[in-house]
């Protein structure tokens, strides 16, 4: 006789990862289930591990600038510039108007394509291909930006310590104005769409909930924390390159769900367009764009920045000569992964995924 | 969804986004960091692209005779992040936009450029030397009255005596 499973056993668990269809990045996650609700998450990390901060300090610090870019693709601008600037800090290199306008240009640029990308991931995860395919031809356009202005897709190489690597002139910025106008206009239908389409509210909305409270104690930030109406953004807070001359609003949603963070960064979008239109209006004529090969002394010091995913940490120790003795980076995603136990609490096991693409996980920055 | 069937339709009246490529050529901009490459005649051999280079995709080794060196620089190391362009102080070092670094295995160890640079002797004292390219020496010495075809071919230890003399011959010519 055929022995069945005792129909009253309803609790298992259930293994995700660290390669799955529906997840972006290698995560290792154990659910702990009851029927379909997640009672208990346990997240495992470490698959991408690839010991960045040992190689960083067997390098000098003009290669570890290329090397910060190799951290994160999505980021790949961020990285390099918090590195220059924790460089030039502990330095006391300043650096000039134009290359502080030229850092902001790229890190906005690359925001508007790393939040596109993001909540297209959300469209492809709850299966809405057909907008899903829209969002990423939207982002193309920002991609064709960047390699026209830059001459790559993701490392785009703009930063160097003291400065920036790359000039602009008006027949360029007139290109980018162009190619913002109409991602303008696209991201404004897509809100809208995000707005009304009762099947993306139904799949999003009161899903990974997560309260302003539970942010604060979890120290969440970037789009998770504003997505919870906690009003943080390092841009405005502790302003750093010139973004406090610049004009532009922090986004919060109060929803505190998935669909709240996705409407935080497509909002946030229209901002980093707003910020650029700024820099192509009054972009500063005179400066030197670079330092040549500075000493950099024996000390210590740190540097923020808001990279797309949060709030950005550089800390280097060296000792005079041409490698750091540390270079550490705190990274957004390792905060904002702490909140995954809590918005997964009584969840669907459907929703797994979509929680997870909704903190915009980094797992190759995390890691490192 | 009636939002979304309107940007649908739009899209399919648009006609395809994707590029044809290969069977078309895809366009490139022309700032795209694409193959590096060296001009010989205009590297002095300071070795700041080697040291700059994350890739470890430069090499420079002087040649057993002494009589120059041998620059190699690998495609399939180089990471394409412009360092050695950006430092090099003579322009030697250029981007080019091409991109189709595609090839077979059997290939990969021929991914490379290659150039053997001589130097020349120091018309003071014979020493080998790499001269500058005249464009750098027009800038470092623009201010400088010297006879810059003649400086660029001496070296540092005969170029510092060059100096000397000429210091001395002015306060010569000065009245007492």
């Amino acid at each position: 006789m055929e022995t069945k499973q005792p129909l009253e056993q309803k609790s298992f668990s259930l293994p995700l990862g660290p390669i799955h269809v529906a997840l972006e990045e290698p995560m290792y996650f154990k659910l702990d289930l009851e029927g379909e609700k997640v009672k208990h998450v346990d997240i495992t990390s470490g698959h991408v591990h690839r010991g960045m901060e040992s190689i960083a300090t067997k390098r000098n610090f003009f290669q570890n600038v290329v090397l910060t870019e190799r951290v994160c693709s999505l980021c790949s601008n961020s990285h390099p510039l918090t590195y220059c600037m924790v460089i030039e800090n502990l330095a006391g290199i300043e650096v000039s108007k134009r290359a502080q306008a030229l850092r902001i240009m790229a890190e906005e640029i690359k925001r508007v394509a790393s939040h596109l990308f993001n909540v297209a991931i959300l469209t492809h995860v709850v299966g809405y291909k057909s907008l899903f395919m829209h969002m990423m031809e939207v982002r193309e356009i920002m991609q064709d930006v960047k390699e026209t202005i830059y001459g790559n897709r993701m490392n785009i190489s703009a930063n160097c310590i003291g400065g920036v690597k790359y000039s602009i002139n008006l027949e360029l910025l007139d290109f980018i104005e162009k190619s913002i106008a109409r991602t303008e206009k696209h991201i404004k239908e897509i809100i809208d769409i995000f707005r009304t389409d009762k099947m993306l509210l139904r799949r999003t909305t009161n899903v990974g909930y997560i309260s302003a409270e539970d942010v604060i104690k979890y120290g969440l930030v970037g789009p998770v924390a504003r997505g919870s109406n906690v009003n943080i953004d390092t841009r405005r807070d502790a302003p750093y390159l010139i973004y406090d001359e610049l004009d532009f609003d922090v986004i919060t949603e109060t929803g505190c769900d998935v669909h709240s963070r996705a409407m935080v960064r497509l909002r946030e979008t229209l901002e980093s367009i707003k910020i650029i239109k700024q820099l192509i209006r009054n972009m500063p004529e005179e400066g030197e764009l670079h330092v040549l090969l500075p000493h950099i002394p024996a000390g210590e010091a740190m540097a923020r920045s808001e990279a797309p995913r949060g709030e950005l940490f550089y800390y280097v120790h060296t000792d005079g000569t041409d490698m750091p003795l540390r270079l550490k980076w705190r990274v957004p995603s390792y905060m904002n992964w702490e909140g995954l136990g809590v918005m997964m609490k009584d969840c669907e096991v459907a929703d797994v995924a979509l929680i997870v693409n909704s903190i915009d996980p980094c797992v190759s920055c995390t890691e490192r | 969804m009636f939002k979304f069937l309107k940007i649908l339709v739009r899209n399919i009246l648009q006609g395809p986004a994707t590029e044809a490529f290969p069977l078309k050529p895809a366009p490139t901009p022309e700032k795209m960091r694409g193959r590096v490459t060296i001009n010989p005649d205009l590297c002095v051999g300071c070795g700041i692209c080697r040291h700059v280079c994350s890739a470890g995709a430069i090499n420079i080794t002087p040649s057993d005779d002494k009589k120059g060196y041998h620059y190699t620089l690998w495609y399939d190391s180089c990471c394409l992040c412009g360092n050695c362009r950006y430092y090099c102080p003579t322009n030697a070092v250029t981007m080019t936009n091409n991109w189709h670094n595609s090839h077979k295995q059997e290939d990969k160890y021929k991914m490379a450029e290659h150039h053997f640079i001589p130097y020349i002797a120091c018309e003071g004292c014979g020493a080998p030397i790499r001269v500058l390219p005249p464009h750098v020496a027009a800038k470092i010495y623009a201010h400088s009255p010297v006879d810059v075809d003649k400086i660029i071919r001496l070296c540092p230890s005969c170029r510092q005596i060059a100096t000397a003399e000429r210091q001395g011959e002015l306060h010569e010519s000065k009245p007492e």
